[in-house]
Formats: C-alpha cells, structure tokens, sequence
C-alpha cells in the first residue's frame, strides 16, 4: 500500500477523539475495546503526542510471540495481533520498547494498532489534521 | 479457494483448512473444550462434532469432528443438527459425571440441556479434563515443562517427576488457556508460583508495575534478539517515555518556526 500513517504532534491538541474512534471501531460484540492510541503530554506546554504503534520494520513484538500470533500484513505494512491464536502470555506487552502492545483488562485481550485494516479509523476523526493517513509521494518524472 | 454450505449459507473457505476454523470465523458458536489455534488439533474431547453431507451422498450424512476434518468443495455442514446436538447432550453428560464440580463443566452441559448426569458421579476426581491444551501450547511455544503422565483413572498433567520444572519460565499460558481454571498459580509481593516454582517478576524500573518473569524475559532476550532493557519498563512508562521524545523533537521544530 502507497500510504503511510502519520503523526503531527505540533497540531494535536488532546482532544481524543482519536481514543473515541479507536475504541468503537475495535468493539467486540458491542462492548468497546480498549483504545490503542493515547494522546499522552508531550512535556512542554500545549504539547501533545498521539502515541501509538510504530508498526516497526524489525518488531520486536512479532519476535517475542511463541506461537505467531503476531504477523505483518503484507498489504497495509501493520503488525496485526490474531486473537485466536494469542494465548496470552504477556510476551509482546513487555517486549514494545514504545508499550504499543496493550492488555486490554475489560475483555482480557492483548491490543494493538492494525492501522484499521487499511483505514485508520483516528485519522478520519482528528479535527486537526494531526493523524494523516497520506498518499506515499513519489518523485515523478516529467516527460516531454 | 472453495466453497461449502453452513447452516444454509454458502461461504468461503481455503482448501484443506479446518472445518471449525472456518465455522470460527463465520461467528457460529460451536462447544469445544480442547481446541487451541496457536497447537494443532487433538480431537480429544468431540464435541466439535458436526453433521456433514454431499449432493452425491444420496441422503446419507455423517458425523465429524470438525477441528480435524479438512474443509471440501461443496461440502454442506450443519452444526447444530438434532442428531449433533444429542450427541453433544451425552457428551457433556459423560463429561458433567467425571468432573461434577467444575462451573466451567456445569454451564455448558446446562446449555445444552444437562443439569444433572444420568450417570455415576466421579466423587473424588479433580477439574482436570484431560484436554491437553496446556501441554500442547507449552510444547508449541518450545518450553516442554509439562506433560500427560499415568494412564486410565491415575492420569494427570504434570512436571517431570512431580518437581518443580526446570523448563518452565513461568509464562502462565498453560494456565490461562485451561478450560477448565485447573492450573493454580500465585501471584504476590513481585513474585509468581506455578507448578511449585518460583519465579520473581521484573518490576518497571519507573513506576514498579510487573508484567512478566525474569526467567521469561531472559528466555526472549536470549532466544529472540530481543535487548533485555527493553524488558526494564513497563508499557505505560514505555508510552510516556515515548511521548516524551516526540514531544521535545515537536517543540524544538516549533520553535525554530516561532
Ligand atoms: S507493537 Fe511495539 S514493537 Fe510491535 S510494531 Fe508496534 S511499536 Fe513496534
Ligand atoms: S500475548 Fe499473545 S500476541 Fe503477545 S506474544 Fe503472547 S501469544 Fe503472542
Ligand atoms: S490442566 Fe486444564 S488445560 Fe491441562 S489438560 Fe487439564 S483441563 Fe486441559
Ligand atoms: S507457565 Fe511454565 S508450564 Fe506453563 S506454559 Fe509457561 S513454561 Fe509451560
Ligand atoms: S475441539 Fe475437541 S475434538 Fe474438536
């Protein structure tokens, strides 16, 4: 996918709607999930930082999980988590060098962001345009 | 890809993949109480079982377990036909009169209509079922620490030699998946006991807050090239530590800007 997600911690003001969002696209049969982005004071004033998962090339998420739980998704670039498979041993909670990885005490699930499958639900909703999921911009060349 | 009939719908499936899998995924709630994603499949307690048939089986159908029966083309399942759902009934019987105190057990037999077993009641039996999940997710996971020992009535899980385990990292996935909360395991004062072990919990070098053993994190360290001080912190700290970062490479670019 041509796309990337982006985080412009100059233009986040804390609201969370982001939270919101995330929280109701991951609801499991009605019960909303635990959010996997967390606006979070960026220690000067009037800073904040949306954090969440990097989707890190050499993750050390996907390499801490035994029973490879935790894959790529080769299309949107994101490290998706399969609940099935997880048997929740913790492993890639204490692994995230960025916490990324999360128990989600209400349903007992580990959580993480999967970038929406593709569509990342925070970026639609942040009314300052401070999560963009944008088009990858290529050098084109010109002809003629 | 192919195509198989469930409950009167036709849906999608890979060929050679588990008909319960595919039943999992189109959110129909069939019993089980041995099967595990993360290990391959047992058959150990049937109660997967569903009725299948074919157009050119002339009527005839039959019944499978379906954590171990490969998905076909034009395979047509029904998963709560009254045949399966009576053999369900005596299996949760049978099972409700082994391990009549287990209130993982009695709620499921009570879904499928079972209160009381018509059978003899095990009365000095425990809640193990015998399921194997836990010593197949450790076997999975590459740590072997427990296994089935005895046979007939004297079966159990347990470590080699009854002793506390040498293999085991105190994970707790074989605790946590039991069906039946069998395993018993301590947690108190940054410290953990499973299978008579003890284990001490890495605690956040931050805030205090624990999440796994040492021994597991050294395992992971080790074995997956993993740097061990990415195990010193917790996730929350993790994220603050993050934001921290971010937020003064923000503040320096909105300053140069101001
Ligand atoms: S969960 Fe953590 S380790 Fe895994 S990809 Fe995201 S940021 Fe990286
Ligand atoms: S908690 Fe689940 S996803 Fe995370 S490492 Fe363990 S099995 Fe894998
Ligand atoms: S201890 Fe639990 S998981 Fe292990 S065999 Fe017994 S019932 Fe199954
Ligand atoms: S806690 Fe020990 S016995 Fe249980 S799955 Fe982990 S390593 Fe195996
Ligand atoms: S899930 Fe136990 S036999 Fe299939």
């Amino acid at each position: 996918m041509n796309k990337r997600f982006i985080v412009k911690p100059e233009l986040c003001t804390g609201c969370r709607s982001c939270e919101l969002a995330c929280s109701f696209t991951h609801a499991i049969d009605g019960v909303r999930s635990l959010t996997r982005i967390n606006p979070i004071d960026g220690g000067f004033k009037d800073l904040w930082v949306p954090v969440t998962c990097l989707q890190c090339d050499d993750a050390a998420c996907i390499k801490s999980c035994l029973v490879n739980a935790l894959k790529r998704n080769p299309v949107t670039g994101a490290v998706e988590l399969n609940h099935e498979v997880c048997v929740n041993c913790m492993a890639c909670v204490a692994a995230c060098p960025f916490g990324c990885a999360i128990l989600d005490t209400q349903t007992n699930l580990i959580v993480k962001c999967d970038l929406c499958g593709g569509d990342p639900a925070c970026a639609h909703f942040c009314p300052t345009k401070a999560l963009v999921w944008e088009l990858i911009k290529k050098a084109v060349k010109k002809t003629g | 890809m192919i195509h198989i009939t469930i409950n009167g719908k036709v849906v999608q499936a890979k060929d050679g993949e588990m008909l319960l899998t595919v039943i999992r995924r189109e959110q129909i709630d069939i019993p089980t109480l041995c099967h595990h994603e993360a290990v391959e499949p047992s058959g150990a307690c049937r109660l997967c079982m569903v009725e299948i048939t074919k157009p050119s089986w002339d009527g005839w159908c039959d019944y499978v377990t379906s954590c171990l029966y490969p998905a076909e083309d034009g395979l047509i399942v029904n998963t709560h036909a009254p045949k399966v759902n009576e053999l369900r009934s005596s299996i949760l019987d049978m099972f409700l009169a082994r391990h009549p105190k287990s209130p993982e057990i009695r709620q499921l037999a009570a879904e499928y209509g079972v209160m009381k077993t018509q059978f003899e009641e095990v009365v000095d039996g425990d809640n193990c079922i015998l399921c194997g999940i836990c010593t197949r997710i450790c076997d999975t996971m590459g740590f072997k620490a427990i296994s089935m020992v005895g046979r007939g009535h004297g079966k159990e899980v347990a470590p080699p030699l009854n002793m506390a385990p040498a293999a085991c990292v105190g994970c707790l996935s074989c605790a946590k998946n039991c069906p039946t909360n069998y395993i018993e395991y301590n947690m108190k004062n940054g410290g953990l006991t499973i299978w008579k072990k003890d284990f001490e919990m890495i605690a956040c070098t931050e805030c205090g807050a624990t999440t796994i053993t040492k021994e597991f994190a050294e395992y992971l360290s080790v074995n997956r090239d993993i740097p061990f001080d990415y195990f010193e912190k917790c996730d929350a700290c993790h994220r603050k530590e993050l934001a921290g970062t971010m937020g003064r490479i923000a503040n320096w670019d909105r300053e140069a800007r101001s």
